[in-house]
């Protein structure tokens, strides 16, 4: 997968990057928007991170010169400005996808996943590990062809986990992704102890699940 | 009460005390004045009596034969003159009422009484007038005089009202517009049409006022939305920063705890910012309201999100919304932040095995939605701190920010709900959420 990051900021661009090259994805950086528009018409991008904000360009009409390159990329918009009409405008012009700035890396990755998935029709929808099967296609787990059923937050958790397998994800981490879209007072990383314990509970039901581990004082981590 | 009745008011009253102390007044006035008259004409008879007695002669009044008295009345016994001889010198000179007996009937007259000396006689001589004829002319004065006040008094009020009503119209303007608007920043400057210098003055120092108020909260607006957009993006720097960090294997056990408390001190501050940023683009109009909301699945949606959270605290959670209401015009998402919040809160300060109720019912033309709570409750004189920003109440050292309810107080302004919390510590709080009538669902 190659990609390409549209930021002015060179600090993000470098911490984008780095994580971006951790998960085997291939990574350009164009700092602004000329050069964004000359590399973009230059090699075959698969994913471009588009920050709106740019010093030179308006990142909407990159937006449009993107979607008009006959392979067609991918395109996610990273933005502070985060605006309602900015996101309407973003994806009215084609964008996949719009994550507000300040995000989290795994959510950005979940994110491009979830994209791919769409843009390349990815037939299957399954994922395997341990014994278990989790589809999520459908939102549904099961153990050797028998349903477990899940709650809304378990399954999440579950599929959160699951797709970052092998990193240690924090309580926020795991926080962020189940309540990220609710702006509340306080956060409090009980609840996620509570919803992996009931996980834990269901999926022991039917195998040793060792590999669903806690992390002391830090948080949780799924091993394949 | 307003001022144009209070006027009204007060000149109908000073109007009424007035005409009472006149209609008390008037008749010992009319009274006494008819009396004088009766007196200044009984002196008049008087000298004229003397005068006849010294032109004819007292022998042509009072003859041995007539027992020494003379008397004389008019026909409706009216009045009356007498003149008797006396045998001692009594000095008699008065003016006063008496009753007298005439032809069987009683009378009050009122009587002038002298005595005199013709040639070595004494007499006594008495003028009287019925006093009935006195009372008659009062009487009729009187009632015409009540008349007349009663008259003066209605017309009068009414002139008062009505200047006072066209004298007070730029008044009534001013407070018709300020009703109009709900927050300063509504208010539109307009000019006063009058010639009455202090209602130009005052609407002048309104406009002003309120220009100055609205560039501050314009300020304020814009400074918070800058500010906050601004920290967002080095807060998304440390924020991939901590988490590319947090990848790596080689990192020892302590640090890594130390890099998680780094990413929940970093949540709180994002957290915050956001909810600034939130705020601001709610003030700044930045939100539409283009959805029909229907509270029921609203409470229902809210419920089932946290329900799960209610579970971990051993809170009860329930639902019960007797009617149901639809905003024709809202924001669901701002809705579900608004309510989640309040929600939330009932059951984090609850106690174990107490209780939340969500209900709603109609309300007058509009609809209440109440959250009650079985939890440790907030003292009253905590009440109306409740929305400030930063406020904590419950936990000054925790991760709570205390900007929660000051989103629902912005979400519920944005939607003309108001807002009522009654609490009673120990007990429990009851949030009340005060729907405006839905015009929008009337008009269709």
């Amino acid at each position: 997968m190659h990609v390409l990051v549209v930021e002015d900021e060179a600090s993000l661009a470098t911490e984008l990057m780095h994580f971006l090259k951790q998960e085997r994805y291939r990574c350009d950086w164009a700092p602004n928007g000329q050069d964004a528009s000359e590399k973009i018409a230059v090699n075959l991008y698969d994913f471009i991170l588009l920050d709106l904000g740019l010093p030179d360009y308006n990142g909407l009409d990159l937006l449009q010169e993107a979607k008009q390159l006959d392979h067609e990329p991918a395109i996610i918009i990273l933005t502070a400005r985060g605006s309602l009409e900015d996101r309407v405008q973003g994806l009215d012009l084609g964008a996949d996808d719009y994550l507000p700035k300040p995000f989290s890396l795994l959510e950005l990755q979940a994110r491009m996943q979830a994209v791919l998935r769409r843009k390349f029709k990815v037939k299957s929808s399954v994922l395997a590990f341990h014994g278990f099967e989790l589809d999520s296609a459908d939102r549904r787990l099961s153990y050797q062809g028998q349903e477990i059923t899940l709650t809304k937050k378990e399954y999440d958790l579950l599929h959160y986990l699951l797709l970052h397998k092998n990193r240690i994800l924090t309580r926020l981490q795991l926080t962020e992704h189940i309540w990220g879209n609710i702006l509340e007072d306080d956060y409090d990383s009980n609840y996620i102890d509570v919803h992996i314990k009931n996980l834990r509970k269901k999926l022991s039901a039917h195998s040793t699940i060792e590999w669903l581990e806690t992390v002391r004082g830090v948080g949780y981590r799924l091993t394949v | 009460m307003r001022l144009q009745s209070k006027l009204t008011l007060f000149s109908a009253a000073s109007k009424a005390v007035v005409l009472l102390l006149l209609v008390l007044v008037i008749p010992p006035l009319v009274h006494r004045v008819a009396l004088h008259n009766t007196d200044d004409r009984l002196i008049q008879k008087r000298e004229q009596v003397l005068r006849i007695i010294e032109e004819q002669g007292i022998e042509s009044f009072i003859s041995e034969e007539d027992n020494g008295a003379y008397g004389s009345y008019n026909l409706l016994k009216e009045e009356f003159i007498s003149l008797e001889q006396i045998p001692e010198a009594v000095a008699v000179d008065t003016i006063e009422n008496s009753l007298r007996k005439v032809e069987g009937e009683v009378v009050e007259y009122r009587v002038l009484s002298l005595t005199f000396e013709v040639e070595g006689n004494f007499y006594l001589m008495e003028i009287g007038r019925s006093l009935a004829t006195i009372g008659e002319n009062t009487d009729t004065l009187q009632q015409y005089a009540l008349y007349f006040l009663v008259a003066v008094v209605l017309i009068t009020v009414f002139i008062d009202l009505t200047f006072s009503k066209i004298l007070l119209r730029p008044l009534m303007l001013i407070i018709r517009r300020l009703q109009r608007i709900g927050h300063p920043g509504a208010f539109k400057p307009q000019q006063l049409q009058t010639t009455t210098s202090d209602f130009l003055y005052l609407n002048n120092t309104i406009n002003n006022m309120m220009g100055q108020i609205q560039a501050a909260f314009l300020k304020e607006k814009e400074f918070i939305g800058n500010v906050s957009h601004e920290l967002l993006t080095p807060i998304s720097i440390l924020q991939t920063r901590l988490e590319n960090l947090l990848t790596d294997p080689e990192l020892p056990e302590h640090i890594l705890i130390k890099m998680v408390e780094n990413q929940k001190t970093l949540h709180r501050m994002k957290s915050i910012i956001q909810t600034l940023l939130l705020i601001s683009r709610i003030e700044n109009e930045q939100y539409l309201k283009n959805e029909s909301v229907d509270l029921k699945i609203l409470a229902d949606e809210v419920a089932e999100e946290i329900a799960e959270r209610a579970e971990v605290k051993q809170v009860g959670l329930e639902v019960n919304i007797s009617e149901d209401w639809i905003l024709p015009q809202a924001n669901y998402t701002l809705l579900f932040t608004m309510l989640f919040n309040v929600v939330n809160n009932a059951i984090k300060y609850n106690k174990p095995d107490g209780k939340v109720t969500i209900e709603g019912h109609v309300n007058g033309k509009g609809y209440a939605l109440k959250v009650k709570d079985t939890g440790i409750g907030i003292d009253a004189e905590q009440i109306p701190n409740l929305f400030n920003r930063f406020k904590r109440l419950h936990a000054p050292d925790g991760e709570s920010h205390g900007l929660g309810l000051s989103i629902v107080q912005t979400v519920a302004q944005f939607h003309r709900i108001k807002l009522k919390v009654l609490s009673t510590p120990g007990e429990g709080t009851t949030f009340t959420f005060l729907f405006p009538k839905a015009e929008a669902v009337i008009a269709s």
